[in-house]
């Protein structure tokens, strides 16, 4: 589903992904770990084609990433959900805008609409703050609608970059009970975290990013 | 069309948002299609005046004191076949005598010491509307002249060329602050839908990070700015329609003169203003929204 090939990426002079490779399959769970500044979030911008790699290959689904138009991006980004580390909420909308806003891209209608917010927003355990805007929102309840608003359309790869870093234990564990199910579902997941509570004992594959790359695998 | 919704509904939303500096760009982009308006409608009646006062003066053709009947008939035959011209009149020497007569009223009497009565036979001709300019009557005032039985012409060339020329002028004015103004619309939309732009610019980031196509991200911008040229447009077509009442109907309260100006208005105007401001308008957010990259 994601495989990279050689890859090197460089902001400016700042070499901060250098020969990296890796491949992960359709239907998996895996972890993306590493200190900070390490470049895991470089590594799902790469994903989602919000930076483009100065050497090597990167393919998303059938998406060749070096090759992929201008115009046939918005279409790649509609098959990846993303839980951006700096959440990207937009503050004069309310809640149940926000996550709709993912579907009315899709062009689907307003009923349609209306019943997968809800149905998100029960999943999240939000259906209460629907009409709140963002700024009213705790850290941890903003995280949730972020994770509402990129599992709402259903997408095949779902990227979430430190998508607990707000959260207590108990919400963290039901986070990660959800990103579950949605891998069980058939979606491909990738999580981002210097957390190892997170895959502590979860069996699924964890990398290990530092310097510059891929320095090790586990099992988690 | 869902999509077409949305953007209609963020439009209309930003419309109200943005209330003031919208409004400040509807008053703007008015002003100047109200101006753009005043001056062709001048530009055009300043045509129609020309033409219709040189198809009023007419011409006036005098005949030789020797023509006879036959030249008479002959050269009206030839006036009422002619395709330019609109109307022939023949005055005879006794109709000019008893128009001088007329003239003169109660002065008449310096003519009873006028034994043989000295006013030429003249034909007084008028040109279809169509055919006034200048150059045309020069050219078939030098055709008439050659004519047998003819012996002077008499037009008024100089009136009709110095009106022409205004008339020209008014109109090459009227093209170029066109485009002037036109250009200032298209770059006060250009700045205003440019400063939304960028205002939202995090929330396009955000749109486009989730699949958001161009258009999709594009659209509010140019329904907002086609609903500000519209509104313009209307605002600027009631002040025209204002003006124009006040000067056919109450201005001649005051200035008596006003009412000889038959002003032409096409109605059309009325509908040609949204629909230009509408299509300047939503030009100068074309280039605002610009080439979006992902
Ligand atoms: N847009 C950018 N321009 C220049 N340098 C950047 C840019 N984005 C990231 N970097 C640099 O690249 C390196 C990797 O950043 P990145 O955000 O990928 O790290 P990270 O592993 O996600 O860190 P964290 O765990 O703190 O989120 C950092 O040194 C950062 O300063
Ligand atoms: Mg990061």
């Amino acid at each position: 589903m994601i495989r990279f090939s050689n890859v090197t990426k460089q902001y400016d002079n700042d070499v901060v992904l250098k020969n990296l490779s890796l491949n992960v399959d359709k239907g998996e769970m895996v972890y993306l770990t590493g200190p900070s500044g390490a470049g895991k979030s470089t590594l799902l911008k790469l994903i989602y084609c919000a930076e483009r790699p100065d050497i090597g290959q990167i393919t998303v689904a059938n998406w060749d990433i070096g090759k992929i138009k201008q115009s046939t991006i918005p279409f790649l980004r509609r098959n990846v959900g993303i839980v951006f580390q700096d959440f990207r909420l937009l503050e004069n909308k309310t809640v149940f805008e926000n996550i709709a806003l993912a579907l009315r891209i899709h062009n689907l209608n307003t009923q349609t609409i209306r019943e997968q917010v809800n149905a998100v927003l029960r999943e999240v355990k939000l259906s209460q703050k629907a009409k709140t805007y963002p700024p009213h929102l705790s850290g941890g309840e903003q995280q949730r609608v972020v994770i509402a608003r990129a599992m709402v359309s259903k997408p095949t790869v779902l990227l979430a970059d430190e998508p607990t870093g707000n959260l207590d234990d108990d919400t963290s564990n039901s986070i990660i009970a959800l990103f579950r199910e949605i891998n069980a579902r058939g979606t491909t997941v990738v999580i981002a975290t210097h957390n190892h509570e997170l895959y502590h004992g979860t069996g699924r594959r964890v990398l290990h990013l530092n310097n510059k790359n891929i320095e090790q695998e586990s099992i988690g | 069309m869902k999509t077409f919704m949305f953007s209609l509904d963020t439009a209309l939303k930003s419309l109200w948002q943005e209330k003031w500096i919208n409004f400040l760009t509807i008053l703007s982009v008015a002003t100047g299609l109200l101006i753009l308006s005043i001056f062709s409608v001048i530009s055009l009646n300043a045509d129609a005046v020309v033409k219709r006062w040189a198809s009023e003066f007419g011409m006036i053709i005098y005949l030789d004191d020797s023509a006879d009947r036959t030249t008479e008939e002959r050269l009206q035959r030839e006036f009422t076949n002619d395709p330019d011209i609109a109307q022939v009149k023949f005055i005879s020497k006794n109709e000019a005598m008893k128009d001088l007569q007329n003239t003169l009223g109660e002065n008449s009497s310096i003519l009873e010491h006028v034994d043989e009565n000295p006013l030429p036979a003249s034909f007084e001709i008028s040109f279809k509307n169509k055919n006034l300019d200048s150059l045309y009557v020069k050219k078939k005032t030098a055709l008439i002249e050659k004519m047998s039985g003819v012996t002077d012409i008499q037009y008024a060339e100089k009136w009709l060329s110095s009106l022409s020329i205004v008339s020209a002028l008014l109109k090459a004015g009227v093209i170029i602050l066109g485009s002037a103004i036109v250009i200032a619309i298209v770059f006060i939309t250009y700045n205003t839908i440019k400063i939304f732009f960028y205002r939202r610019r995090s929330e396009i980031e955000t749109l486009k990070l989730l699949g958001a196509t161009r258009t999709f991200i594009r659209l509010p911008f140019l329904l907002e700015a086609i609903f500000i040229g519209m509104a313009a447009g209307l605002l600027s077509a009631a002040a025209l329609f204002g003006i124009h009442f006040f000067v056919t109907n109450k201005l001649p309260n005051f200035l008596p003169a006003v009412s000889m100006l038959k002003i032409i208005l096409p109605a059309v105007v009325y509908l040609i203003l949204p629909l230009a401001g509408a299509a300047v308008s939503f030009t100068g957010s074309f280039i605002a929204v610009g080439k979006i990259r992902y």
